[in-house]
This record gives C-alpha cells, sequence and structure tokens, in this order.
C-alpha cells in the first residue's frame, strides 16, 4: 500500500509555442480515485497521453510498483496495465461490441478468430464490474452510456490496473454518471486505481478520494477529499476566485419569437426522429431542451437554423413560416446559432480567429468594398475589439483557430453568434467540454442576450445547465416533448427521470410513495421556493 | 440458344469477368485498409505485359504468373509508400502511376522486344478448362477465401479497424502503417491474377481499355464486400460477353454496343449514391498524434 501503483515524476512536455506539461509529478495508489483537475489547456490530456505511450514526453520519469519503465506506444502501456477510456471515443461504429473489445488482443488458432473463449471472459467481467451491454450489439446501434461501458470493457479486458477517464462524464445522463460512479466504486473494491478527469466539480467531490490541481501546464497542490470544496478548487484552477452563480436578470418576457408546430423529420434510416413537436420561446426567455443525446433534439435544432426537409409541420419566426429560408436568409431574419460540435459546424479550423468572428457577415460592408474585395483592417479591427469584449485568451486575432485550447474556441463561436445580435439565439451544448471559467462567462453572455430581450432555445444534455439557465423547461423523448415544466416547479431529479421516458418517470413516481401523483406535486411545490431564491 | 452455347456463354462469362473480379477482389483490401487505389489500371498494365515477358524468359507461364504477382506488388508498394508513408493524395499518387505505368510497359517493351505498342505472343500457356483459361476458375475458391479472411481472421479484423478508425486502431497498439501497405499490396498482387486471365498470351499496348476502373466500380457497387466485388464484377463481365457473343446480331452500330459495360456502370454507381457506405477512413492519410 505504501508503494503507489504509478508514480510520474518531473514530466516535461513542450509543444511548439506551449509548456503543456513543466516538470508535472503525479501518483495514484491501489483502490483509489484521483482526480485531475484544470482549465481548458492546463494539460491535464497531454499528461495522460504520455501515460499512455501516445506522446513522449521531453523528460521525467514514470514508476509503476516502484519499477522504472519507457512507454514507447499504447502496446506498452497496456502491457504494463494502463487503460485509458479516452475523451473522444475510440470506437469502430459498424462493428459489433464483442469484436470492438477484442480488437489487439483476439483469441485465435493460426489466425483464425476465435469468438467464444474472449465471449466468456467478457461475459465474467460484466458481472464483476456492473458493466452489463449485449456482445451483438452494433456499436452505432447503442447509445452513448453503453458505448462508454465497451471502452470501459476494452480495458478491463486487457486486465488494466491503472484506469484513465477524460472527460468521461461528459456526454452523460445524470443516470448514467451515476451507474458510472457504482462501476468506479467496485473497480475500486478489486484494487485498481482510477484516474478521473471532470470540469464538473460536483462530480469529482463525489467520487475523488483526492484530487490534484494543473495550472498552465503546473501542477498547483493535491488536496485529500475531506479539504476540498468547490470554490476552492476553483480558485486553485483559475487563480483567483471564481463566482460559481450566474445572475439571472430580470426581464419581462415578451412576444412570441420562435414558434414550432407539429413538427416532423424524417431521419435517413425512415422513422421520425422528431415526432410531432410543439413549442414556443419568448423574447427574454430561455427555453432549455433536456432530454438524452439521441432524441431528436439535433435534428430539431438544425430544422431550425437550417433550411433541411422536413415532412411535416411549421416554424415561425416572428409571425412569419421559414421553413423554407436558406440559411442566409434565416441569420439575416435574426437567428444565431451555437453549434453543439464546434470543430464540424462552428469554426474554420485553419482559419484565423480574425475570419472565424466574422463569418457570416464575411459578405457585408465594412468587411467587404462594393466590389466584394475584403477589407483586412475592418476585420481585424473588428476582431480586435470582440477578442477584448469576449476575452477570448489568444496570442493574436490573426492566429488560426486550431491553435486555441477548447474553451476558447467555444468563446470564438459565442463571441460571433452574440455579435450578430440576433432574435433567437439557439445554443446547443455550449459549454461541453469547457472549463468552469469559461463555463461561467458563457453562461453569463447568455443570460445577458436574455436581459437585452433575445429568445434563447437551450439544449443541453448537462442538466445543471439547463436548470441554472432556463425559464421553461421541455424534456425530449424519442423525437416528442413529453412534458414542459416551469423552472420552479420541478427538480433535477423529476426531469432525469422523465428523460428516460414517461414510463420510467411514472415507475420512479410509483415507487417513491403510494399516491405518486400527489407525492410529485407536494415535492415540486417544495421545491418551488428554494428554486426561486438560486 | 443450345445447350452447349449456354455453357460456352457461362464459362467465357467467368473468364471474362475474372480479371475485373480479381483487380477488384484487391481494391477491396486497399480500401478495407484505408487507402483508395485508382493505380489498378496502371498495375494490370504493367502485370500484363510482365506475364509475357517472363513466361517468354523462363519458358513457363507459372513463372510468369509468379512476376507478375511480383511486379504488382511491387507497384503497390509505392503507391503504399507515397500515400501512407508520406501522406501524399491518394487520387494524386494513383493517376500518377497509372501515367508512370503506361508508359513503362511502352519502355520495357521497345527495349526487350523492340516494339513499342505489342510483344510477339507467349507460346507458354495455362491449360484449358472447359474451352477456357482455368486460372480463370480459381476465382471462386479465391474470393471465398478473401471473404473469409476478411471476416475470421485476426488480420482481417485488425485491416478493417485500420480502415474505419486509424486513431483506435493507433491507441490499441495496431500497426496502422503495416496493415495498410499489406492491404495495398494485396491489391498489387491481384492485378497479377488479373493479368492470368486477361490475354497471357500477348502484350498489347492498351490491352487493359479500362478494366482497373471497371473494377472500382464493381468494389464499391459490391459495397467494398469481398463477395460483392465479385459478383459486382460478373455482372460487368457478363454484359460483356454478351456483346460479345451477339454483337454481330444486333441491328446498333458496334461502338454502341461497346460502351454498353461501362454505361451499365456509370447507371448502377449513380443509382448507388447514398446507399453504399465507405470505411469511414477511406481516402485520408493517417497521421500519428503528436506531428
Ligand atoms: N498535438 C498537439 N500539438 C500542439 N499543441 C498541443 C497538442 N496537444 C495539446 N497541445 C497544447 O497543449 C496544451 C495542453 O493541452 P491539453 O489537451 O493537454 O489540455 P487539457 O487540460 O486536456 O484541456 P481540455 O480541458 O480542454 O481537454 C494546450 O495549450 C494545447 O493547445
Ligand atoms: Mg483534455
Amino acid at each position: 500500500m505504501n508503494v503507489p501503483l504509478l508514480e510520474m515524476k518531473g514530466i516535461t512536455k513542450r509543444f511548439p509555442g506551449v509548456l503543456a506539461n513543466d516538470r508535472v509529478s503525479f501518483d495514484l495508489y491501489a483502490g483509489e480515485v484521483h482526480a485531475l483537475v484544470g482549465e481548458n489547456g492546463a494539460g491535464k490530456t497531454t499528461l495522460m497521453k504520455i501515460l499512455y505511450g501516445l506522446y513522449s514526453p521531453d523528460s521525467g520519469e514514470i514508476f509503476i510498483n516502484g519499477e522504472g519503465i519507457h512507454i514507447k506506444n499504447p502496446r506498452e502501456a497496456i502491457h504494463h496495465g494502463i487503460g485509458m477510456v479516452h475523451q473522444h471515443f475510440m470506437l469502430i461504429p459498424p462493428f459489433t461490441v464483442l469484436e470492438n473489445i477484442i480488437i489487439g488482443e483476439e483469441s485465435h488458432r493460426a489466425g483464425i478468430l476465435k469468438l467464444d473463449e474472449p465471449a466468456n471472459k467478457i461475459r465474467e467481467i460484466m458481472e464483476d464490474n456492473n458493466l452489463i451491454v449485449e456482445l451483438d450489439a452494433r456499436i452505432e446501434n447503442i447509445p452513448v452510456g453503453l458505448q462508454q461501458r465497451v471502452e470501459i470493457l476494452k480495458i478491463l479486458y486487457r486486465g488494466a490496473e491503472i484506469l484513465v477517464f477524460d472527460e468521461p462524464t461528459a456526454v452523460l445522463t445524470p443516470q448514467e454518471v451515476h451507474e458510472l460512479f457504482k462501476t468506479f466504486r467496485e473497480m475500486k473494491k478489486r484494487g485498481k486505481g482510477i484516474i478521473f478527469i471532470s470540469h464538473k466539480l460536483d462530480e469529482v467531490l463525489e467520487i475523488a478520494d483526492r484530487i490534484t490541481v494543473i495550472r498552465k501546464g503546473k501542477i498547483i497542490r493535491t488536496l485529500e477529499r475531506k479539504e476540498a470544496t468547490k470554490p476552492l478548487i476553483a480558485e486553485l484552477m483559475v487563480g483567483k476566485p471564481v463566482l460559481l452563480e450566474v445572475k439571472k436578470p430580470e426581464v419581462k418576457v415578451g412576444e412570441v419569437v420562435l414558434e414550432v408546430k407539429d413538427l416532423r423529420i424524417k431521419s435517413p434510416r425512415g422513422y421520425d426522429v422528431v415526432a410531432g413537436v410543439d413549442f414556443n420561446v419568448r423574447s427574454g426567455e430561455v427555453y432549455g431542451i433536456a432530454g438524452v443525446e439521441g432524441n431528436g433534439q439535433s435534428e430539431l435544432v438544425e430544422a431550425i437554423a437550417e433550411d433541411v426537409p422536413i415532412k411535416n409541420g411549421d416554424i415561425i419566426l416572428m409571425g412569419k413560416s421559414i421553413v423554407r429560408w436558406d440559411v442566409r436568409r434565416r441569420r439575416e431574419a435574426g437567428i444565431s446559432h451555437i453549434p453543439e460540435d464546434r470543430h464540424r459546424y462552428g469554426l474554420l479550423l485553419p482559419f484565423s480567429i480574425a475570419e472565424n468572428l466574422t463569418l457570416g457577415m464575411h459578405y457585408r460592408e465594412p468587411f467587404v468594398n462594393r466590389l466584394q474585395v475584403m477589407n483586412r483592417k475592418a476585420i481585424r479591427d473588428f476582431a480586435k475589439g470582440v477578442i477584448e469584449k469576449f476575452d477570448i485568451r489568444t496570442p493574436s486575432e490573426m492566429t488560426p483557430a486550431h491553435a486555441l485550447s477548447g474553451g476558447n474556441q467555444q468563446k470564438v463561436i459565442v463571441a460571433r453568434e452574440l455579435s450578430a445580435e440576433p432574435k433567437l439565439l439557439l445554443a446547443s451544448q455550449p459549454t461541453r467540454g469547457v472549463d468552469i471559467g469559461a463555463t461561467e462567462f458563457i453562461h453569463n453572455q447568455i443570460m445577458n442576450a436574455k436581459g437585452e430581450g433575445r429568445a434563447v432555445l437551450l439544449v443541453s444534455a448537462d442538466l445543471d445547465e439547463i436548470m441554472s439557465l432556463s425559464d421553461r423547461i421541455g424534456v425530449i423523448y424519442k423525437g416528442r416533448i413529453i412534458r414542459e415544466f416551469q423552472r420552479s416547479e420541478t427538480t433535477k431529479e423529476e426531469i432525469g427521470f422523465y428523460m428516460m421516458g414517461e414510463k420510467e418517470a411514472e415507475k420512479e413516481a410509483g415507487e417513491g410513495a403510494s399516491g405518486g401523483g400527489e407525492e410529485r406535486a407536494d415535492k415540486a411545490a417544495d421545491k418551488g421556493g428554494s428554486g426561486d431564491e438560486a | 440458344m443450345g445447350q452447349s452455347m449456354f455453357i460456352f456463354f457461362l464459362v467465357k462469362g467467368l473468364e471474362i469477368s475474372a480479371p475485373i473480379a480479381f483487380a477488384a477482389l484487391g481494391a477491396v483490401f486497399s480500401e478495407r485498409s484505408g487507402v483508395v487505389n485508382i493505380a489498378l489500371e496502371g498495375i494490370m498494365i504493367v502485370t500484363s505485359f510482365t506475364i509475357v515477358w517472363a513466361s517468354i524468359a523462363l519458358q513457363s507461364v507459372w513463372l510468369g504468373l509468379f512476376f507478375a504477382v511480383i511486379a504488382g506488388s511491387f507497384i503497390a508498394l509505392i503507391h503504399a509508400v507515397v500515400t501512407v508513408t508520406f501522406k501524399v493524395d491518394q487520387i494524386v499518387s494513383g493517376v500518377a502511376l497509372n501515367i508512370f505505368a503506361f508508359g513503362l510497359a511502352r519502355f520495357l517493351s521497345q527495349k526487350v522486344f523492340g516494339q513499342e505498342t505489342q510483344t510477339p505472343t507467349n507460346p507458354y500457356l495455362f491449360p484449358q478448362l472447359l474451352g477456357v483459361n482455368s486460372v480463370a476458375f480459381w476465382l471462386i475458391p479465391i474470393a471465398i477465401l478473401a471473404w473469409f479472411v476478411l471476416y475470421r481472421t485476426v488480420f482481417g479484423l485488425r485491416l478493417r479497424t485500420v480502415g474505419e478508425n486509424p486513431e483506435a486502431a493507433d491507441t490499441l497498439g495496431l500497426n496502422v502503417y503495416g496493415l495498410r501497405y499489406t492491404g495495398v499490396i494485396i491489391s498489387g498482387a491481384m492485378c497479377g491474377m488479373s493479368a492470368a486471365t486477361l490475354f497471357p498470351s500477348q502484350w498489347i499496348s492498351g490491352m487493359t481499355a479500362g478494366r482497373g476502373y471497371i473494377a472500382l466500380a464493381a468494389m464499391i457497387f459490391g459495397r467494398w464486400d469481398p463477395i460483392g466485388a465479385v459478383l459486382a464484377s460478373l455482372l460487368f463481365g457478363y454484359a460483356d460477353t454478351f456483346r460479345i457473343m451477339f454483337e454481330t446480331k444486333i441491328p446498333i452500330p458496334s461502338q454502341f454496343v461497346q460502351m454498353f459495360p461501362y454505361i451499365l456502370a456509370v447507371v448502377v454507381l449513380a443509382g448507388m449514391v447514398g446507399k453504399a457506405r465507405a470505411p469511414a477512413a477511406d481516402g485520408k492519410p493517417y497521421i500519428k498524434g503528436e506531428d
């Protein structure tokens, strides 16, 4: 117990222009969860990639059970009992669960795959760790939470003793997080060591035994669970005290800005991904859509932002049907969009920040002259102003977008979409993978927009975000909004249950006590009071 | 038509399909590993020259086949070095190799036989079976073998992994570059088989007549699957056989009739749009994490 399972000493790693890890020391004992927290770009992933043999450190040493080792590639890391669940899943969608687990560690006779043996071994691991998945299912057909189980099974199958989880909860529902933590506790009992990276401090405080804070590549401090509090961690991360609350401005909710009527959208696979959605958003109001990913929310937002084919229904902006309008016309009419996949739809990664900030307005004066020739100076001046106003951390406005950390890339998008002064802001997962400082900032920007009388449609898998920003909340399940709540009349738990479907929600409510309906009403009234003061 | 005529149509169709089908099978391996190989056409030009040359020189068509397979693998290896190691665009490399191969075969023919556009006839031929080249019949076991290798072996699973998500393959400790090299080389080697069934008795400049491209079309139509690719090749091959056997009996100008298999390819591919799914990382060079 006294020799750590893992010890990393004096790890330094430099990328062109950044010192990503600066003499970092980090250790992990068997049977503990050690959380690693820090702002975007602090160097967490880099440190873990070094451990996993994906990057080689410029200097530093790694010990496993007291023995110095060199890890040149992932194969060696696996050999030393290190397993990693990556920030972006490393699965092959068209393959089965079983195939995904065994790739690289196949059982075979003369090169011919043997599937029974590994299947039995995996079933045993599933039982032991509370990680049940259908082995014959294809990855593309199972939800994100189960895909993550496959990732965990993959590393347990390889006999990992040290398990690294890089932001595993970013894509999970509260219930799935709960299940994941159960698995963590199982694994702890079996003497495994777990490294857990997350931006959600509540989760960190719930599961971690020790918490290490890293800032700008340097270890700031390692806290015991007992001494850790949310404000303390936040302060260590950012380097100054952080307000962990958003100020909700008092605004009069005005006229209806967006109205969606009986919207249906057919998916390429043939069923209705959006299956009859009705709701509206008013000016000065934040309408939150809560739901497990893949229940039609992405398609819904896409249909409002872009001219995708719809099967039925209408989308009305300020009294006018926009379903036949192209994207430019919609934007000019006052729709802004923070897309969920910032790399694919939000940014042109090789382009400069200045260019990214003027996208969508790039064809208008003053950014072009009458001959449609770009006015570089106007673009740069505009960008400088926005960078200042939105506190985007970048060496210059001409830096390419890919060189920014995730949080700052997100700020570029938020800044651009808000400087268009929209009537309607569509915000999809606006803070996914973004650190607390940037999250706080983005939340405040959304609240400002609300204060200025803009209508905001917020889609998020993060229930805390939905709860703290929204005025009204619609729960989407299998393409329909199955319940709509006033923020003040509901609780996080209730929303969480509805996210699993009506039936589930009623079952849970029924189990809670006799006369479930009344109970829920009581609870709602109860929480209503505390909700207001928050 | 009479019964013997029908059987002849069947085996002749197989013989005519075989060069396309072998190349298409090879292409499945290349693309499943993530490398688009449009150099098939050029590789086929080189292998069909090599089989004639080596057969005459070594007085054995079997040795001719051996060297054709080697030559095909070698050209494919160049494609692999350029696209996998040096990450040059795969289409650009393929086009360059096609142009290079076209010239190379003519150059060698001039050097070896003193004639740029054709070689003398090669008297060493494969045995006949049912009146056609017996190597054509190998197609059936080789197709089944290819299917088995791709779906039932460790190598096949890993090859497909690399074509879908090389980054994931890397994190699992697979050798991404090695697997891609292997996939591409298999496609070159299979062009040696194409040469054995195309026209091993003589090499004439232009004799491949776009079969490498038809093979690519067949592979796509066959949904990147060995059995599918072979069936699609048979469709094209039999369409061509039908044309050859009945061309003179149809009252349309022969140029139009000759276009038939190609038009079929275009129509079939146009109808496929959006339905087939290529391996996710097909055509994309893989750059390891750090650089
Ligand atoms: N492959 C790379 N090439 C160049 N710079 C890199 C590379 N990977 C990371 N960096 C830089 O190293 C620093 C640390 O990045 P890292 O991904 O480790 O941050 P992180 O703590 O995981 O942040 P996040 O919370 O956003 O995931 C950042 O400044 C980043 O831009
Ligand atoms: Mg990271």
